[in-house]
């Protein structure tokens, strides 16, 4: 059966993020006047607007600012994966990533809780990065 | 706009079929591009993120929202237009309401209705000879985050609400002790909790000794969403507050009639919010009886 979630959406902001993370590398926009490490993908700098990026690989590691645990599907995607937790996790680099926590029951996420990356296949052309507690 | 003289009467005013034609739900379920990817839809997991990291931060959680949820609840009953009008809530109930996306139950969350709500602007010299009582605008605040949920930081306070209403207050000259009813946007009983605890009516983590006892309720010190609310009235975005204000101070609340009626005190002065995004954006509005 193929893949029934929805799939991210290439343009050319986010491109780089999403072939980035076919290479399973987690890429983010650097700014290289002020050094601010951004996400989501912008044209400008959200502290001091500067156009000049660089781009850089983050390492995969941070901690879970905040989570929630899906008890409904809101699409008939998620409807086997109940319940699943959504969280945000701060990565040590700076920039906060919407994502989910894998590999664990979701009575066991908190807050503050130190995660590492991990990488889900899910078509020849996506890989999404999902994060584990780190063991 | 009055002041400039473009205009004499303003007519504010929404209306929607949101529950009948499903558009809500809709807008509920859609999600950016990234965030359907993992599974992240709409304004109720958005919202529970936030109290999640609140619960993290400070003292608070389902003891402290099912007195919102019951406390309104009670207002609605006495409230012949509210959707929730002949249906009793208790903390039982609240508890075995079953999960949406947790730490919300459905209790958590604001209604989806048909119908609207408007109020007329004009100056005050003209509204003096007006059919009804006029009610004055004492007091405006906004500020708005804005920031995405998902880089934002104030999601557990001090959120928009602290410096709208600052600024509100200080236009109005007068103090929390001078507002005798809260009119709070409430999307999710969280949502009232925060805009509270910013406005200073409580510190962090207080709110659940501040809420215990029916505060809030009908024959409460501190009234709050005296129709019911988004909770349990009806949804009808921020004029959901703003008109009850209104006719709150027009003495037109029939049996929820702040007062004698309710064993609460005559409103001098009310306080509004309305809040948009994920708390991204924030007024604060103060009325008073003229």
């Amino acid at each position: 059966m193929g893949y029934d979630k929805p799939l991210p959406i290439l343009n050319e902001d986010t491109r780089s993020f999403w072939n980035g993370c076919r290479e399973h590398q987690l890429r983010f926009q650097k700014c290289t006047d002020c050094g601010h490490i951004r996400w989501p993908v912008s044209f400008i700098c959200p502290k001091c607007h500067s156009q000049h990026t660089e781009w850089i690989v983050a390492g995969g590691r941070g901690k879970i600012y905040t989570f929630v645990v899906y008890h409904v599907a809101y699409h008939p995607g998620f409807e086997k994966d109940l319940p699943y937790v959504v969280a945000i996790v701060e990565l040590e680099e700076g920039p906060h990533i919407l994502t989910n926590i894998v590999c664990c029951s979701p009575d066991e996420v908190q807050c503050d809780m130190q995660v590492e990356l991990t990488w889900d296949d899910i078509t020849e052309e996506f890989s999404l990065p999902k994060f584990t507690p780190v063991s | 706009m009055l002041d400039a003289g473009l205009c004499n009467y303003v007519v504010v005013s929404y209306g929607r079929s949101a529950l009948s034609s499903g558009i809500m739900l809709r807008m509920l379920r859609e999600s950016k591009t990234h965030e359907g990817v993992f599974g992240h839809f709409g304004a109720t997991a958005g919202y529970a993120l936030a109290a999640r990291r609140a619960m993290h931060t400070f003292r608070t959680g389902p003891e402290t929202w099912k007195q919102i949820a019951v406390g309104q609840r009670k207002w609605a009953n006495l409230n012949p237009r509210a959707m929730m009008h002949d249906r009793t809530m208790t903390f039982g109930d609240y508890y075995n309401a079953r999960w949406l996306v947790e730490p919300f139950r459905l209790f958590d969350n604001c209604l989806i209705s048909d119908g609207g709500r408007a109020y007329v602007v004009t100056s005050a010299e003209r509204a003096r000879d007006l059919r009804h009582p006029p009610v004055l605008i004492m007091g405006m605040g906004q500020h708005n985050p804005s920031c995405d949920i998902e880089q934002a930081t104030h999601m557990a306070g001090p959120t928009g609400a602290q410096k709208a209403g600052d600024m509100a207050f200080r236009m109005a000259d007068i103090t929390r002790d001078d507002i005798d009813a809260c009119e709070i946007y409430d999307c999710f009983t969280y949502t009232v909790e925060i805009t509270l605890q910013d406005y200073g009516f409580f510190g962090p983590g207080e709110g659940e000794d501040w809420f215990q006892g029916g505060t809030i309720e009908p024959g409460g010190r501190m009234p709050v969403n005296t129709s019911g609310g988004q909770l349990s009235e009806g949804y009808f975005m921020g004029l959901t507050q703003l008109t009850e204000a209104v006719m709150q101070l027009m003495d037109r609340g029939a049996e929820r009639q702040l007062g004698p009626a309710t064993s609460t005190k005559k409103p001098e002065i009310i306080l509004c919010s309305d809040n948009g995004g994920i708390l991204q954006s924030h007024s604060c509005t103060i009325v008073r009886r003229s």
